[in-house]
């Protein structure tokens, strides 16, 4: 790993970054304050049966606990699109976005294997990723201690939720780098990467509103995320072995096709 | 120079090539891009790679860095594999790509910085290149999405030098140059030369290439024509001869070194080979009324060996290479 391209990429995203980091922070800390709100005439709507319990969740998550709120503010769009910049925009664009402006010819000009260069810019796109997920958590935290919910998380299984929250976005994170190293232009990589965000949004969400095809969640990357039952003490191991090994499979394959790969002429 | 055909020769030499290549071949999917090129470049010397667009000229400099992988053959450069040791070829090298592309969001000073500190080296000849190209601070301290393109490529032959490589290798430097830059550009190359160090750029632009270069090897599509020193292409090109006597021109024939030759009354027109010296002691005469012998340039020179087709079976032809 090359510590100076680390550098420069983190440089590269510091702007992003601090608009993320802010409004990262924001969403973490309106969930709680939704949660203290409406969770009693969400809880009454759904006893009346006015609306399904199934249409008032948002994947595994749900306003009827803090936990489940925790798991909705994870798996709302809004925080995937977030976290989403940079595990799936940045990534797809990182190495195909220089190839298409001819900077990567420039780059690799130095003393640069390829394999550094790709482990330098993950390290980097999953610095941001986590750095973002951990602001909408900090949030969440800091605005559920402000409306007095706080004691109904389990403060304490924290670090299994951040390690569980990064192995989903290194999933994500090295399939939109396999696309980048992949493809000689940004467009269709970005287009990959988004579509496969979306396709494990599409069967999360698919599975909770429609209990008869609740089986597709389980092939969503986003279902092995949970925070809420981690939270609760009940983290399932298998999540983390799905989620790592989802990041590990385009990890080996952008390694073996990277190197390999005739650099294009810039365009 | 010797006849088609013949068989380039590559002289014993000391010091190992800084760059040799063998029967590189690249071929893009079926469509060949460089077929079976073999040659040398020596050290201290300055190498021109010249031929013309789409003839395989940034193809051959892609390879040698390891950006292309070579479909056969193979090459050495600082008598390092580029297959397997590429990494170590690019910490001794100078690279300026064809139509550089630099990072618009930062100055010029950052991009410089950048990448000498991805070099690992320091940038002991910066200050040196930046006033000889007229690259002032307040100018590297602007952003490279305001530069001209003759400031970009100004960067780009600064970012390739800066580090005071031991090879340099440049894809058209003067591109986007004015010709003051040119000159200094070309004052800077033949610096280099003195200190030793080695150049290899490719061109299309003859006058630079007769103006630097110690060797040029032409390449055509995908295939290397000729390498020749150039020095010695320039003794032995051809010049075209004008000449007017007074009263009947003599007989073509005793005129030494006379081609193509046209009588037109009193006057003679042809093209000459070789020394000039020997034709003129030979025409002296009373009755020479004018003499025109047109300025030399290489361009005709080349221009034979771009009109044809090159066939499969093409052999490059050798000077003094």
């Amino acid at each position: 790993m090359s510590w100076r391209l680390f550098l420069q990429t983190m440089r590269w995203f510091r702007v992003r970054l601090a608009v993320l980091v802010l409004t990262g922070i924001a969403w973490g800390a309106i969930m709680p304050v939704i949660f203290d709100a409406f969770s009693d005439a969400f809880r009454d709507m759904a006893n009346s049966g006015a609306i399904p319990e199934s249409m008032l969740n948002i994947g595994s998550g749900s306003l009827f606990t803090m936990p489940g709120t925790v798991t909705l503010g994870l798996q709302h769009p809004l925080a995937l699109a977030m976290i989403g910049v940079f595990a799936t925009g940045a990534s797809a664009t990182a190495v195909a976005g220089e190839r298409a402006q001819g900077t990567l010819e420039v780059l690799l000009a130095r003393p640069l294997s390829r394999v550094t260069l790709y482990f330098s810019i993950l390290a980097a796109l999953l610095l941001a990723s986590v750095i973002v997920l951990l602001a909408i958590l900090a949030g969440m935290i800091g605005s559920s201690a402000m409306v007095g919910l706080v004691g109904e998380l389990d403060l304490s299984q924290m670090p299994l939720v951040v390690l569980n929250g990064f192995g989903l976005w290194a999933a994500f994170t090295t399939f939109g780098l396999a696309a980048s190293v992949t493809f000689d232009r940004p467009g269709p990589a970005i287009g990959l990467s988004v579509a496969w965000l979306l396709l494990h949004y599409f069967l999360e969400i698919l599975g909770s509103l429609w209990t008869d095809v609740a089986w597709t969640q389980e092939y969503s990357l986003l279902h092995h995320f949970n925070p809420g039952e981690i939270l609760t003490g009940s983290l399932e191991p298998i999540d983390l072995v799905i989620v790592f090994a989802a990041a590990v499979v385009p990890l080996v394959y952008a390694l073996l096709v990277f190197p390999r790969r005739d650099l294009a002429a810039p365009a | 120079m010797l006849a088609r055909g013949s068989i380039v020769v590559m002289e014993e030499s000391a010091q190992p090539a800084v760059i040799s290549t063998r029967a590189l071949t690249k071929h893009y999917g079926s469509v060949p891009a460089l077929t079976e090129l073999t040659l040398e470049v020596r050290p201290g010397e300055i190498f021109g790679f010249l031929g013309p667009n789409g003839a395989g000229k940034s193809t051959m400099i892609r390879t040698l860095l390891g950006f292309l992988h070579p479909t056969r053959g193979e090459a050495r450069v600082l008598d390092l594999d580029i297959v397997n040791e590429s990494v170590e070829i690019r910490r001794q090298t100078g690279y300026l790509p064809g139509g550089i592309a630099l990072y618009d969001s930062l100055t010029g000073e950052q991009v410089l910085d950048y990448l000498v500190d991805m070099q690992g080296r320091e940038p002991r000849r910066r200050a040196e290149l930046c006033e000889r190209l007229e690259l002032p601070g307040t100018v590297l301290r602007r952003k490279v999405r305001d530069y001209s393109r003759g400031m970009r490529q100004k960067v780009g032959v600064v970012q390739a030098l800066q580090h005071d490589p031991e090879l340099a290798i440049l894809d058209e430097p003067t591109e986007g140059l004015d010709p003051l830059m040119q000159q200094a550009f070309y004052a800077i190359l033949d610096d280099l030369r003195s200190a030793g160090k080695t150049v290899f750029f490719s061109s299309h632009v003859l006058s630079e290439v007769e103006r630097l270069c110690d060797r040029v090897a032409i390449i055509r599509a995908g295939r290397l024509m000729a390498i020749h020193d150039v020095e010695d292409l320039l003794t032995r090109r051809r010049r075209r001869v004008s000449l007017r006597w007074r009263g009947a021109a003599p007989d073509p024939t005793t005129l030494p070194g006379l081609e193509d030759v046209i009588v037109d009354g009193s006057r003679i027109h042809g093209t000459l080979s070789g020394e000039v010296s020997g034709f003129v002691r030979s025409i002296a005469s009373p009755n020479l009324e004018d003499l025109t012998i047109e300025p030399a340039s290489l361009e005709e020179a080349f221009l034979e060996y771009y009109a044809p087709e090159p066939t499969d079976d093409a052999t490059p032809r050798e000077g003094n290479a």
